[in-house]
């Protein structure tokens, strides 16, 4: 099914970038004309760059550890990550406690490098990278920083060490203060990047970060149940739970989640369908894909092909839903679905 | 009227630059530089001046004192002032000045004596004669009035922009409207022509702009005539006048308030003051001034009436008319009072005295159905509220009174036409304006039905609510019926609103309402979503529904008391948790002697000044209830309320159903009040503050001293609190909080000891916190699961506003097994908050588990609409339900949502398929659904 799962997505990513053949850089690789970006395949390695920067006092430095630990936690558990290929740097590296095991260094600007060069080193082109930023954030126009232990980082500074990562699929999670200045020095062509924060001004310590390894956690903003969460789920999912968050304390939001996926640095706050970004998001995901059990007989084969075309169909309906009178719309996605759960059930049966 | 020696332009530039004129003891007729300097410098130069060197001030020098003193408050100063004016060239100045202070200070008649020597013909003293038709119309003289501004009118090429304007008055007031628009617009030409240059005349343009609705240039004009003159008192309180018949009492305090600055014995400014707030200070400000103040009258008259003291109130406005025979508003006032007691007779007599000098007056049957609108008769509002239309169909306040009236009345076509129609001509009136956006608001809302009630609400509410309220409405009124024996006319209205100041727009017009909750009109219920409240919304909505009895059985004739005493009565009543109870609060209230005897009651109501006040007016309300109800029995009760349909005096109501005088009634009371504090036997101390709730009796109320000694764990707190459980063993309060000292002390046996005290002394407190809260905590703490549980039940006993306790009771007895006890908790946290998705969730496994598919549908489409954390699971699980349910349409229609985010849901696939598959079974048509 895993399999089934991957296929569909890029017959989908397929039918997108039909689409979105009008927007600068559709979903075509740079790197390499012919890659598409975020290839969902086994043959993809997947990493996880998770840095936590300075603390301004011990229990924000134990909360951003436990959101960390919990991520790392969650990435071998739910997402398929193997051990080393999480890089978890943390502080000075030093006096983690229980997390020593599985900390590979700390969060000066060296350690950061060094990780990356172990990532590149183990990477090719295709393969992904999810950085993953916790801590504080400052920011004045034009120089915002990640406040890690030495010297503090910018947006450019990060920029220039994933520059050895050339072709690697790159996803980056900004959950600092000001982060937004910091995040759009990051955007490039087919890179995900999301902020915390959409403007310098939103300089409070945000609740985001939480909320995200909250979504990733068991897979819960997993809302297409495909068994997989894209970032653009994660990001809805967390960004959905902030703006609750909000709302049920009584308080005026001083953060705002935005996604950049276009590469032109201007952030979306509710990317989707429609919006000029999440498309990329939308086929990011950040589970790694494993091979699974194949079925090898030749009516498993067919089902699986029929399915993965009624499965493209689908999406393809969906997407043109504003073309169908609403009878017309429901009327031709009940029919395709019911034809898919048929041939699902049937495909189940098989041995 | 002509000036010896200098102009008129140079004249009024002397007067207005008083100040310029240096030294005082120069009396220059010359025209003075406009440069100015600041007036309270005149009296510094008048004392320095007067010691250094005393002379005798010029004719010119003690008139402008004598303005400047009328200007400043001076009454009796002034008219000094204005005596001492002995050159003719100034006499005729001198007495307008002197006529104007004894008006001010309610010296009408020789006020008309100072002036009328004045005025040989009018024509040639036109400022003197129209000042003179002024006192005549103020003293109820319309028609000398008339004739003389008549006369100055015919009289001149261009009369006077004030002459024109009066004339315009009272030509209104006599009901002959369009002449005086005549000379409204004969006035504003004059303006439009460029020849009104002084600020006074200015304000009378705008003054005739307002009359004939011109409500956007009369603000305009306002603003020039102040901007020309700031000392223009009469033009700032016009213009507070407008302000305030619009309802916009803030900017209308603005100018009060700057004209008080100048002069703060301006009885116009004082009174208009005290109709925004601090009405007795201001109004006692005002009569001390002018006791004959016929606006300060009138007003302190219907003040009197809204307290419920009618014959002080007839009083007042007796003596407003007694200065003024012509006053509509007294007269309109008392024979309101006279239709709200169906005295017809004194009605008609009260009309006949109008339709002497004003025939068929709108402004009169205006104020009368505003009046009866107001104490809840809306159906004879709307008579007269149609008869002033009838009248005068350009009376936009009669428009938005009938509207008003008729929404209250649930005819909500005709009421938004009419407000519409005031809104289109008088789009400043905030309170027309405010309750036309309701309307907007409310077409928004669904429009939901049962047997007896229609329900506006929120599509939120829609979906969340009203799968709870239904069977609550119905089930009320099928046990009111049958108690009451009385059925109501149906449909009931009930309209919940989302936004507080929606709700407060469509109960009163205006959007501060204070603490109250819910609103019954009779026919029509306003209230305010459980969504933004902290509180049983069950019980405030059966509070109301009540309301919708009392009210109608008679005639919307009850007082506020009883109807309140009822409604809160019955809470306890429809169910055990529900309702006060007869604790603390009663017992502190007899040792403060604040028991109002039973004919004062509705002051308990008007006269609270606090949150406080009128959640104990309610309490005592209900004692009242109680009382009867417990000692002579339901049915008396009933009687009583059938005697409110008849106009009678309260206390021959009491005669006819208790065969005693309210004095005995009362005495009656007192001692069973007295006996119900010997069995509470409570020790309350002087120093505990009273329990704190939510106003409209409706909220959790919180023991404040109970609260700080959760804040504070002192010693000396402990110290203190069992010195007094060693002098007095029965003081809850001191048991309570060292219950809690100790329990944030972790000494548990001791707080163990004086939480179950407390509990045993009040076994039915329902304050925040309770001893069984506090007791809870200390077991949870202990581990001890199940003493936690049971002290949680006990405390919902008593204590209807916690959700959180019953979720926890409910969600243990699902663990459990015992779905009964799940059932009834479950019922109690939806009593509070519906909107929780927990609860549903626990509603969902319930329904389940005991196989009802009905409910599991209900509980999985609220979900559907609350927990939008995963909506495809949510669609999902609704689906499931109603395929269960056997909902076949409903399942496919709400699965393929789900399906169309989520493809490859197999579980979705599933349910799809099943659903197919049972309609194929059940129907031949294979067509597919739209969802």
């Amino acid at each position: 099914m895993m399999r089934l799962v991957v296929l569909l997505t890029m017959l989908c990513c397929m039918s997108l970038h039909a689409q979105t053949a009008g927007q600068p850089g559709g979903l075509q690789g740079s790197g390499a004309e012919d890659t598409p970006w975020f290839q969902q395949t086994p043959d993809n390695n997947k990493f996880a760059l998770i840095i936590v920067g300075a603390a301004a006092s011990d229990e924000i430095r134990q909360r951003m550890r436990g959101w960390a630990t919990d991520l790392h936690a969650s990435l071998l558990a739910d997402y398929g990550y193997v051990g080393n290929a999480i890089e978890l740097l943390i502080d000075d590296g030093s006096n983690v406690g229980n997390a020593a095991a599985i900390v590979s260094g700390g969060s000066q600007i060296e350690d950061i490098t060094a990780a990356v060069d172990r990532i590149a080193e183990d990477s090719a082109p295709g393969d992904q990278l999810t950085v993953f930023l916790f801590g504080h954030g400052s920011s004045t126009f034009g120089d915002a920083k990640f406040n890690n232990v030495g010297p503090d980082m910018t947006g450019n500074d990060l920029a220039g060490l994933l520059a050895p990562l050339a072709g690697v699929d790159i996803v980056i999670f900004n959950t600092t203060s000001a982060s937004f200045e910091f995040s759009r020095a990051l955007s490039v062509l087919g890179r995900v990047v999301v902020s915390a924060t959409r403007s310098a001004a939103e300089r409070y310590d945000p609740v985001f970060g939480g909320f995200l390894v909250a979504a990733l956690q068991e897979k819960r903003a997993d809302i297409d149940r495909n068994g997989r969460v894209s970032v653009l789920e994660a990001f809805n999912h967390a960004s959905g739970r902030v703006a609750q968050w909000y709302s049920d304390q009584g308080r005026l939001s001083t953060e705002n989640a935005v996604l950049d996926d276009s590469g032109d640095g201007l952030f979306s706050r509710e990317p989707g369908t429609g919006q000029p970004d999440g498309l990329l998001a939308e086929i990011a995901y950040l589970n790694v894909i494993s091979a699974g059990v194949q079925k090898t007989s030749p009516e498993a084969i067919r089902l699986q092909s029929e399915m993965q075309t009624i499965e493209r169909e689908i999406f393809i309906l969906r997407n043109q839903k504003v073309n169908y009178l609403e009878v017309d719309y429901w009327n031709r996605l009940e029919a395709l679905l019911i034809d898919l759960a048929t041939r699902t059930r049937r495909y189940n049966d098989l041995p | 009227m002509t000036y010896p020696d200098v102009s008129r332009h140079t004249l009024r530039r002397a007067i207005r630059n008083v100040s310029a004129i240096t030294g005082l003891s120069l009396l220059s007729i010359a025209p003075v530089p406009d440069f100015f300097v600041p007036v309270l410098n005149l009296r510094v130069a008048i004392t320095d001046s007067a010691i250094a060197q005393p002379i005798e001030l010029s004719a010119l020098d003690n008139l402008t004192r004598g303005n400047e003193l009328l200007l400043r408050g001076s009454y009796l100063s002034a008219i000094e002032a204005f005596n001492a004016v002995r050159d003719d060239a100034w006499r005729e100045q001198a007495a307008l000045g002197i006529s104007k202070a004894q008006a001010l200070t309610g010296q009408y008649e020789q006020a008309i004596s100072s002036v009328r020597a004045l005025v040989r013909d009018p024509a040639d003293s036109p400022g003197a004669a129209t000042q003179l038709a002024e006192l005549y119309r103020m003293t109820g003289r319309s028609a000398d009035a008339e004739q003389l501004l008549a006369q100055i009118v015919a009289g001149q090429v261009n009369p006077p922009v004030r002459s024109l304007v009066q004339y315009g008055l009272v030509l209104d007031l006599r009901g002959n409207s369009q002449e005086a628009a005549q000379q409204y617009n004969a006035a504003l030409a004059r303006y439009d022509s460029g020849m009104v240059f002084d600020s006074a005349d200015v304000g009378m343009v705008a003054l005739a702009a307002w009359k004939l609705d011109e409500f956007h240039d009369a603000n305009a004009l306002f603003a020039e005539a102040v901007r020309l003159d700031g000392n223009n008192l009469e033009a700032l309180t016009l213009w507070g006048d407008l302000f305030q018949e619009k309802f916009n009492d803030a900017d209308a305090e603005t100018n009060y308030n700057q004209a008080l600055t100048i002069n703060r014995r301006y009885t116009p400014a004082l009174t208009g003051m005290a109709r925004i707030s601090s009405p007795e200070r201001y109004l006692a400000m005002s009569l001390e001034v002018n006791a004959r103040d016929v606006a300060a009258l009138e007003t302190y008259g219907l003040l009197m009436v809204r307290n419920y003291q009618k014959d002080v109130g007839r009083g007042y406005l007796e003596q407003a008319l007694a200065v003024n025979p012509e006053s509509i508003s007294a007269l309109s006032s008392l024979a309101a009072l006279a239709a709200i007691e169906d005295d017809m007779a004194a009605f008609d007599q009260l009309l006949a005295r109008v339709n002497a000098f004003s025939p068929e007056s709108s402004e009169f049957f205006a104020g009368v159905a505003d009046y009866l609108g107001n104490n809840y008769r809306f159906t004879e509002a709307v008579g007269y509220a149609r008869r002033a239309i009838a009248r005068d169909p350009a009376n936009w306040h009669a428009h938005t009174v009938l509207g008003g009236n008729l929404v209250r009345l649930g005819e909500e076509e005709e009421g938004k036409q009419h407000l519409e129609q005031a809104f289109d001509n008088d789009p400043f009136n905030v309170m027309t304006s405010n309750m036309l956006q309701v309307f907007d608001v409310l077409e928004g809302y669904a429009t939901l039905e049962t047997e007896h009630f229609k329900v506006n609400m929120s599509q939120r509410d829609a979906q969340v609510l009203w799968p709870y309220m239904a069977p609550l409405l119905e089930e009320s009124w099928q046990q009111l019926v049958d108690k009451y024996q009385f059925e109501p006319d149906v449909p009931v209205l009930i309209q919940v609103f989302e936004r507080t100041e929606d709700f407060a727009v469509r109960s009163v017009g205006l959007p501060d309402i204070g603490p109250l909750v819910g609103i019954c009109f009779g026919k029509v219920v306003t209230l305010i979503s459980p969504d933004t409240l902290n509180a049983n919304w069950q019980e405030i909505l059966w509070h109301e529904l009540v309301h919708v009895f009392t009210l109608q059985m008679t005639q919307n004739r009850m007082p506020r008391w009883l109807s309140e005493g009822i409604s809160t009565w019955e809470e306890r009543q429809a169910r055990p948790e529900w309702g006060r109870r007869l604790g603390l609060e009663l017992v502190r209230a007899v040792q403060q002697g604040r028991l109002l005897p039973v004919s004062n009651l509705n002051e308990g109501f008007t006269g609270a000044s606090s949150d406080a006040d009128l959640s104990f007016a309610y309490f005592q309300s209900y004692l009242v209830v109680e009382y009867i109800a417990e000692q002579y029995g339901f049915e008396k009760l009933r009687e009583l309320i059938l005697e409110y349909a008849h106009i009678r005096e309260e206390s021959v109501m009491f005669a006819n159903v208790f065969e005693m005088d309210m004095l005995t009634f009362d005495a009656g009371f007192r001692d069973w009040i007295q006996q119900r504090v010997d069995q509470i036997n409570v020790y309350v101390h002087v120093e505990d503050s009273a329990d704190e709730g939510a106003g409209h009796g409706h909220g959790v109320r919180e023991n404040n001293s109970a609260v700080l000694a959760e804040l504070y764990n002192n010693e000396s707190l402990k110290q203190h609190m069992r010195g007094r459980v060693e002098q007095q063993p029965r003081d809850f309060q001191a048991h309570l909080q060292l219950g809690i000292v100790l329990f944030r002390e972790q000494a548990y046996d001791e707080a163990i000891f004086h939480l179950q005290t407390a509990q045993s002394i009040l076994p039915d407190y329902a304050g925040y916190p309770s001893p069984s809260l506090v007791l809870s905590q200390i077991y949870e703490a202990q581990g001890n699961n199940d003493a936690m549980m049971e002290q949680l039940s006990v405390m919902l006993q008593n204590q209807q506003h916690d959700y959180a306790s019953a979720l926890k009771l409910a969600e243990a007895a699902l663990t459990a097994g015992d779905t009964e006890q799940a059932d009834y908790y479950l019922s109690r946290a939806l009593a509070v908050n519906p909107y929780r998705p927990e609860i549903h969730r626990s509603g969902a496994q319930l329904a389940q588990r005991v196989g009802d598919t009905q409910r599991a549908v209900q509980e999985f489409e609220v979900l559907v609409m609350l927990d939008q954390s995963d909506p495809v699971d949510a669609r999902t699980n609704l689906a499931g339900a109603y395929l269960d349910n056997q909902q076949l349409d409903e399942a496919r229609r709400t699965v393929l949502r789900a399906l169309e985010t989520a493809p490859g849901y197999e579980r979705a696939q599933d349910i799809l398929l099943r659903a197919v598959e049972r309609s194929n079974q059940s129907t031949s048509s294979g067509a597919a659904t739209q969802p």
